[in-house]
């Protein structure tokens, strides 16, 4: 794309050093703290000297911290799932079908996510202790369900418009019912799209605070996110290596998912906000 | 035709078509357009978390938080967290795009490390940064010491006039992969035969940037910016943890605000206001998004 002249490469060699340093050094330094006694944690050292897995240890038997763990991954397979099906219902609708209101369903949809979501709890907060349901997850799941549907929707929208009309015309004439052209001919065409939306759907459940930090005020259906904040923001001057611990034992359930599933995912998410 | 003899006793595909859409639609009411305009109603009350019962009090809220340095203090905080949180990761994903472009061994591998970054829940970046930042045991006190930078540490986090600069530092940190993943896409989109022809009129690498990879790519740059500005104008994760908008509300912004003066100070109704005037803001910008988006 350009001319390697000096310039050119002066640039590039200054930028690659500065933003590589940038970008990876804080997950190695996260990483060595992590496996670094915790005496050792104010030194430059590295942690090859005396590596640990303590740390570690101590987080993997902290009994808020596994609580906290269950409950996420709950909430965030169910978010996940349930929003995934939600927007493959919508976004076949918007791909395939013509009706009166369509439009400007869709376009409601493409929205939800520009609406402050802290405005949008105060009444959901409120909503919840009138319908003394507290306790229960329902508002968080509901709430999430509907920030992943204008991704969701838009990206399945675009797979499904990739599809030829003619295979719910064929299908119509052998006799299938609206049913089971859904679920066993469209849907089983759309799973790479679905699964990145399902992707999307779980690490936007599993990362956020907002929510999760005010709908849920039982400690003991508190997620991971709001967990960790409450138990180390009082101590914010020691244990750093527990805390470094604790953040990567969070980050390791959605890394996982998208070093597996990067391709669906990155091309999802560019197709979802490119293609209209 | 069967089609034609069972036509009757069937949906009409005009009805499937909205029954599929609608539980998006539902679950859109419920939870984003109900409690919107409900909260937008709140904001002529004095209603608090403490009792069920209120009154209208008119535009009072709004009299009373336009004269709130508070607020006018927020809304400069934001101001500043918005545009450097997106020039700045903007700028580094698109020349760290550009870079990962050229495919030397190793890149795609470089782009997939990258990405974790903005994997990571905000909560974990919020805690990494806080601890490189620390006042006594931070890398970065340590490492400018050592450089002869500094005489004596900087307490980052607790000085007003450093708080937001670590704190557009970690969001930058976290939002370089997102920008750097759409830009790539868009970079591979740019016509090859247009930087041929500029390259044979004896355009050298900037005019080949800014004549014909920057118009190129322009769409793109567009949605990422107008997202990039939504989602800032939105952020609450790493403020919130790294400083709870402090110290004497520096690192305040609008999120942070709302969010204390419903769940510590327990006024919904003032709350619901600074929400209000705040949503106005938002929707200029997704004025804009969807105008763009339309366009392709």
């Amino acid at each position: 794309m350009f001319q390697k002249t000096r310039g050119y490469k002066f640039v590039i060699a200054f930028s690659s050093i500065t933003i590589g340093i940038f970008v990876i050094f804080p997950l190695l330094w996260m990483f060595n703290t992590a496996l670094k006694p915790s005496t050792e944690t104010f030194k430059l050292s590295l942690f090859f000297a005396t590596p640990t897995l303590k740390n570690f240890q101590s987080v993997l038997f902290d009994k808020d911290i596994l609580t906290n763990l269950g409950n996420s991954l709950f909430v965030s397979f169910v978010s996940s799932f349930a929003g995934t099906l939600v927007s493959m219902f919508a976004g076949f609708s918007f791909s395939k079908f013509r009706y009166k209101g369509k439009n400007i369903s869709m376009s409601i949809i493409m929205m939800a996510q520009a609406f402050p979501q802290a405005i949008l709890l105060l009444t959901l907060y409120i909503m919840m202790q009138q319908m003394k349901m507290d306790g229960s997850y329902f508002a968080l799941i509901l709430s999430y369900i509907a920030f992943i549907l204008p991704v969701g929707t838009w990206s399945l929208k675009a797979y499904f418009d990739q599809l030829p009309d003619a295979l719910i015309e064929s299908a119509k004439i052998d006799g299938a019912g609206w049913i089971r052209i859904t679920f066993q001919i469209i849907f089983p065409l759309a799973i790479p799209g679905a699964i990145s939306t399902a992707i999307y759907g779980f690490v936007w459940s599993w990362n956020d605070l907002l929510y999760s930090l005010t709908l849920v005020t039982d400690a003991s259906r508190r997620t991971l996110a709001p967990g960790l904040v409450m138990k180390y923001m009082g101590e914010f001057t020691n244990n750093w290596s527990q805390m470094m611990a604790a953040s990567i034992f969070v980050s390791i359930p959605v890394t996982l998912i998208f070093i597996f599933l990067q391709k669906y995912f990155i091309s999802g998410l560019t197709s979802g906000a490119v293609k209209g | 035709m069967t089609k034609r003899k069972h036509r009757g006793i069937r949906l009409s595909d005009g009805a499937v078509g909205f029954i599929l859409a609608a539980p998006a639609l539902a679950i859109f009411i419920a939870v984003i357009l109900y409690p919107f305009l409900n909260s937008i109603f709140m904001s002529f009350t004095n209603k608090t978390l403490m009792s069920p019962s209120f009154k209208m009090v008119g535009l009072n809220n709004y009299a009373k938080v336009f004269a709130d340095p508070t607020f006018l203090k927020t809304l400069g905080n934001t101001g500043i967290f918005v545009f450097f949180s997106t020039l700045c990761p903007f700028v580094l994903g698109f020349i760290w795009a550009v870079i990962l472009n050229n495919k030397f061994r190793g890149a795609g591998v470089l782009r997939g490390i990258t990405l974790i970054n903005w994997i990571v829940p905000g909560a974990s970046i919020s805690f990494l940064w806080s601890f490189i930042f620390d006042y006594n045991h931070g890398i970065m006190n340590e490492l400018l010491r050592s450089l002869g930078i500094i005489t004596q540490n900087v307490n980052w986090l607790g000085e007003s006039s450093t708080a937001m600069v670590v704190v557009i530092v970690a969001r930058t940190w976290q939002m370089l992969p997102w920008y750097m993943a759409f830009l790539t896409g868009g970079l591979q989109g740019v016509p090859f035969d247009q930087i041929e022809a500029a390259r044979i009129d004896g355009a050298n690498n900037l005019k080949v940037l800014r004549h014909v990879v920057i118009p190129g790519m322009k769409s793109m740059i567009t949605i990422v910016l107008v997202l990039g500005i939504i989602g800032n104008l939105q952020h609450f994760d790493i403020p919130q943890v790294m400083t709870s908008g402090g110290p004497a509300g520096a690192t305040t912004l609008f999120s942070i605000l709302v969010y204390n003066k419903a769940f510590v100070g327990y006024k919904v109704g003032m709350a619901a206001t600074i929400g209000t005037i705040w949503a106005v803001l938002l929707a200029v910008f997704s004025f804009f998004y969807s105008r763009s988006t339309s366009k392709n």
